[in-house]
C-alpha cells in the first residue's frame, strides 16, 4: 500500500493535510473524503505537514478542519491552494477569551 | 467487548490492579521507600520531591495527591512511610482519608521506630503482612461501565491531531456509550478550543466552568509575567504546518471524542458517578496531568503520542498510542499500540478507535504495558504546586 499524499480527517473539512515532502506546484493529488474520492492539482509548492484547499473558500468563510473551525479566510482561497498564515486569521483573538462570555 | 476483568474494592470501586503502594509522604521519606519497595515482592513505590516547607495552599496539594493516589481503586493496600511531622500531610492524616475505603493501610515513621535500619525491618513487615492478605483476591468480570479513564497526550507532532487523538476519542466516545467516563485535562492545550468544549456542555452551567476553568488557569501563568499565548502556537508549530491556536488546540481536544462534557472537576477530585467526559483542571505538563488524573481515580489512562513519549504513571497503566510510523519502529518498546496506518494505509479513524478500546480492555484485565513490564515506576509522577517553598 503506498504512503498517502494527504489526509482530511473529516468529511465536512475544506482543507487537506500534505503527507509527503517535495511535492510540486502542479502535482496531482487524490484526495479521499468518505468513499468518495477526486483528484485536485495543487497550485502552490506545498510542505509536508501543511494544508490546502480542497473546497473553494470565500474571503470571511470558516475553514474546517476535524470538522470544527480553524479561522477564516481573510482572502478568497481556490482549490488546491496553500492554506496557512497568509490567508487564515485566528477568530481567537487576544484577550477575547474570557471577555463576551 | 462491554466487560472487563477487575479487583472489586470494598467501596464498590473497581482496580485494574491490585497493587502494594509503598507511599513516601515526603521527600526525607524517599530513600526508605525505594529500599523497601526494591526488597519486596510486587510493590510499587511512589516518591516525590515535596511534602515539608511548603505554603499552606501547596501542602494541601501535595495531601490530595497522596490520599487520592493511595486511595485510586488500583491499590490492594499500602504502607506509608513518614519522617517528620508536617500539620496538614502528616502519615495518620494520609491514612485516615484512605482507610476510608476499606483497603488496608498502615503507618512508619523513621524516627519513631528508632531509625534508619530499625522503619526499614518494620515497612518490611508491614508490607509482607498486607501483601498476604490481598495477594487472595481474584479478578472478577464487570461491565465497561466500571471504568473511569484519563485522555492525555504528549510530544504532539502532525500526526497526533490526524489520527492517534480523534481514534482516541472515538474510543472513549464507544466506552461512554457503555456507561463509563473520561477524564479530559491539560488546560494549556485546550485554549482556543473552550468554544467546542462548551458546546458540548451538557447544560450552561457546565459550559460557563469551562470557559472560567480555562481563563482561570490562563490568568495564573499571566500572572506569571509570563504571555505563553504569544507564542502560541509556537514558531515550530508554524512551520510545521499548524496555522492557528484553535487548529493547535482542537487537535489536541478531540481526543475527548463527541460525547457531552458532563462537568468540570478540580485537580484530583473524582467525578461524579455520571457517564460522559469530565474536564480536570491540571496543566499541559504531562507527568503533572496524569497525576492528578490518577489521584482524581482513573484506572487506566491512553496516552496519544506522535513522537514517542516515555511517561507512565505508577499506579495507572499508561497505554501509549501513536500514529506516526516513524515513533512506532524507533520507539517500539515504549508504545504499545500503533495507528500509523490512518495515514499509511486504510485504516478509519473509527476501525483504530476500536482497536485502542481493545486495548483498554485488555490492559484493563490485566495485561501489562510495556512501561509496567520494564517497572518504570518514576516516569509519570509528579505533583503540582503552585506557590514557592518556604
Amino acid at each position: 500500500m503506498p504512503k498517502k499524499t494527504n489526509f482530511v480527517v473529516n468529511e465536512k473539512d475544506s482543507v487537506t493535510t500534505i503527507l509527503q515532502e517535495g511535492l510540486e506546484k502542479g502535482a496531482k493529488l487524490e484526495i479521499k473524503v468518505g468513499e468518495n474520492s477526486e483528484f485536485i492539482e495543487l497550485t502552490d509548492e506545498v510542505r509536508y505537514g501543511h494544508k490546502i484547499a480542497i473546497k473553494q473558500i470565500k474571503k470571511g468563510e470558516k475553514i474546517l478542519k476535524y470538522g470544527l473551525t480553524i479561522g477564516i479566510a481573510n482572502k478568497d482561497i481556490n482549490v488546491g491552494e496553500h492554506v496557512h498564515i497568509q490567508n487564515v486569521e485566528s477568530i481567537r483573538g487576544r484577550g477575547d477569551l474570557a471577555k463576551g462570555r | 467487548m462491554d466487560k472487563f476483568w477487575g479487583y472489586i474494592n470494598p467501596d464498590g470501586t473497581v482496580g485494574t490492579r491490585n497493587h502494594l503502594l509503598i507511599l513516601s509522604s515526603t521527600i526525607y521519606s524517599n530513600g526508605l521507600a525505594e529500599r523497601v519497595a526494591r526488597s519486596v515482592y510486587g510493590a510499587i513505590p511512589i516518591i516525590h520531591p515535596l511534602g515539608r516547607a511548603q505554603t499552606k495552599s501547596d501542602i494541601r496539594f501535595t495531601f490530595k495527591t497522596l490520599v487520592g493516589t493511595a486511595k485510586n481503586p488500583n491499590i490492594g493496600g499500602v504502607v506509608i512511610l513518614d519522617h517528620f511531622i508536617e500539620e496538614g500531610n502528616t502519615a495518620e492524616e494520609i491514612a485516615e482519608e484512605v482507610s476510608k475505603t476499606g483497603k488496608p493501610v498502615e503507618i512508619i515513621n523513621i524516627r519513631d521506630s528508632g531509625g534508619t535500619l530499625e522503619s526499614t525491618t518494620k515497612a518490611i513487615r508491614a508490607a509482607m503482612e498486607i501483601a498476604r492478605k490481598i495477594t487472595l483476591r481474584r479478578r472478577e468480570e464487570v461491565p465497561i461501565s466500571k471504568l473511569l479513564f484519563g485522555l492525555n497526550c504528549g510530544t504532539s507532532d502532525t500526526t497526533s491531531g490526524l489520527s492517534s487523538n480523534p481514534a482516541l476519542g472515538h474510543c472513549s466516545d464507544l466506552i461512554i456509550a457503555k456507561g463509563g467516563r473520561s477524564i479530559l485535562a491539560e488546560l494549556t492545550e485546550l485554549m482556543g478550543a473552550e468554544d467546542w468544549l462548551a458546546s458540548r456542555a451538557v447544560n450552561q452551567g457546565v459550559a460557563d466552568k469551562i470557559w472560567k476553568t480555562i481563563a482561570d488557569f490562563e490568568q495564573r501563568i499571566l500572572d506569571t509575567g509570563e504571555d505563553i499565548r504569544g507564542t502560541n502556537p509556537t514558531g515550530d508549530n508554524i512551520e510545521g504546518g499548524l496555522t492557528t491556536i484553535e487548529e493547535k488546540s482542537l487537535g489536541a481536544a478531540k481526543k475527548s471524542g463527541t460525547a457531552p462534557m458532563q462537568g468540570v472537576v478540580d485537580w484530583a477530585e473524582t467525578p461524579p458517578n455520571t457517564p460522559g467526559v469530565y474536564l480536570m483542571a491540571t496543566p499541559g505538563h504531562g507527568a503533572e496531568s496524569i497525576t492528578g488524573i490518577a489521584a482524581g481515580g482513573s484506572q487506566l489512562l491512553v496516552f496519544s503520542t506522535g513522537g514517542g513519549h516515555t511517561i507512565s504513571h505508577p499506579i495507572m497503566p499508561t497505554i501509549k498510542v501513536t500514529g506516526n510510523p516513524f515513533s512506532a519502529g524507533y520507539m517500539r518498546d515504549t508504545m504499545d499500540l500503533d495507528v500509523s496506518d490512518i495515514l499509511e494505509a486504510d485504516l478509519t479513524i473509527e476501525e483504530a478507535g476500536e482497536m485502542i478500546l481493545k486495548e483498554v480492555i485488555e490492559v484493563a484485565s490485566g495485561k501489562i504495558t510495556k512501561s509496567e513490564f520494564l517497572l518504570e515506576h518514576n516516569t509519570g509522577f509528579a505533583i503540582h504546586r503552585i506557590g514557592m517553598s518556604t
